[in-house]
């Protein structure tokens, strides 16, 4: 009987677990690891979820005389699976075509607008200072012109250093990911910390992959001037844009994480985070065993 | 610098454009893609069809409007270069807006409090400090422990 476990796994890792792993903010020193923390949390709940209505069938074959007494019950494990996997697909589907529409789009007006040397930059005329990528097939680096006036050039080369990471390091996907995860699960189980975690992480890898290029102190300047820039009329405060900035300039370095140094720190965030996607499979296949065995 | 031909595309949609907002004051009635191809057309050397099919594919983006004027269109840039900036900041924000808010990376632009700021500069202020005193030569990967 593995309907009720993966059930609860399903539950528990969709809505306590990622409030609780939120708590913990020395994770994000390991910041490469906590982020596969988090992928593993969303994998193996959306596992757990999709495996429940397989795992009634060795159930039902079995147990073919007493199934009208767990009809309910595995009634529900039907609903939650072929629920999970429909959300699934359409918020995949919506969010893909979205972006992709979106980021086409934006691709064509500043290819238009801006002309630059490096075929992969663009520059707008505006003296609002932003700078952002545009990922997918043919990428782009996108800075205001109120962004070259504001940063000397080496705090620029930490701008530019941070967008190129996210770019390589293909970061845009792992938030797809969760957008559609988010997307995917109901309104009221919607975990805006593990969003907001994963929004983070992926901000202080692509840090430090500018601490490497160009140095702690010049990031940790590009970070703080771009953060006291004006925001433009129309567009929404999302409030602390500063208090995110210093967040940032405290992770720019890796330190020890509970004592432990963050190569252990973080070999254990693996083991862990192996574990939770074991869990589903695991009991997706002993359900299955025991139902072959006899 | 080699282009890819999607960038030179997108130069010779930009050199189009540029001509029309150039020509729009003394023009209000439109280009035809001939009066295009006089100009942008034999700088770059290309073929009248070139600019034929760059101006339809313009007008497709809403990136140029068109009228009928006997058997040619006229062409005239839909937005001035103000505009299409301003649309262009406003498109890369709209995308944090919505739902796609958690998909884009857009960074380093938000409204904070002063207090915020301040204890921001503080942090800095203290990063450098801390540069300053420690691995001064070193390599700029060093890592150090927290104190
Ligand atoms: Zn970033």
């Amino acid at each position: 009987m593995y309907i009720l476990p993966l059930a609860l796994l399903a539950v528990a890792l969709s809505w306590p677990v990622p409030r609780l792993m939120a708590g913990f903010t020395s994770f994000r020193r390991a910041a490469r690891a906590a982020l596969v923390v988090w992928q593993s949390i969303a994998m193996a709940a959306l596992l757990a979820a999709l495996f429940t209505a397989p795992v009634a069938v060795p159930f039902i074959v079995r147990q073919q005389s007493r199934i009208t007494e767990y009809l309910g019950l595995v009634a529900l494990a039907g609903a939650i699976s072929g629920l999970v996997l429909a959300r699934l697909l359409v918020a995949a589907h919506r969010v893909g075509h979205n972006l992709r529409i979106h980021r086409k789009r934006h691709r064509e007006l500043v290819d238009v607008l801006a002309a630059h040397g490096d075929p992969q930059l663009r520059v707008i005329e505006h003296p609002t200072p932003t700078a952002y990528c545009l990922p997918g097939l043919s990428r782009r680096v996108v800075l205001s012109q109120g962004t070259i006036d504001r940063l000397p050039a080496d705090e620029l080369e930490a701008v530019l250093a941070h967008e190129r990471a996210h770019l390589a390091a293909r970061h845009d996907l792992i938030l797809e990911f969760f957008s559609v995860v988010y997307e995917a699960v109901p309104p009221f189980a919607r975990s805006d910390a593990a969003l907001r975690e994963v929004h983070l992480l992926i901000e202080v890898l692509a840090d430090r992959a500018a601490v490497r290029e160009v140095g702690i102190v010049p990031t940790a300047r590009a970070i703080v001037g771009m953060a006291g820039g004006p925001s433009p009329a129309g567009s929404i405060a999302m409030g602390g844009a500063a208090s995110v900035a210093r967040v940032r300039i405290g992770l720019l370095e890796p330190t020890r994480i509970w004592g432990l140094p963050v190569s252990a720190a973080s070999a254990l965030m693996y083991v862990f985070a192996a574990v939770l996607v074991a869990m589903p499979i695991m009991l997706l296949s002993m359900a299955f065993a025991g139902f072959l065995v006899t | 610098m080699p282009a890819s031909p999607r960038n030179r595309l997108g130069d010779l949609e930009r050199a189009v454009l540029e001509h029309l907002w150039a020509e729009g004051p003394s023009r209000p009635e439109g280009l035809t893609v001939r009066d295009v191809h006089d100009v942008v057309g034999v700088q770059r050397d290309l073929a009248y069809t070139t600019l034929m099919t760059v101006l339809d594919r313009m007008a497709k983006k809403g990136l140029v409007t068109r009228e009928r004027d006997g058997r040619a269109w006229r062409y005239t840039a839909a937005s001035t270069r103000d505009e299409l900036t301003s649309e262009t900041m406003h498109h890369a924000l709209g995308e944090l807006a919505g739902t796609e808010r958690r998909s884009v990376l857009l960074h380093f632009l938000d409204e904070s409090t002063p207090e915020e700021l301040d204890e921001l500069k503080a942090a800095l202020a203290e990063l450098e400090a801390r540069a300053a005193s420690g691995s001064a030569g070193g390599g700029s990967g060093g890592r150090r422990k927290a104190p």
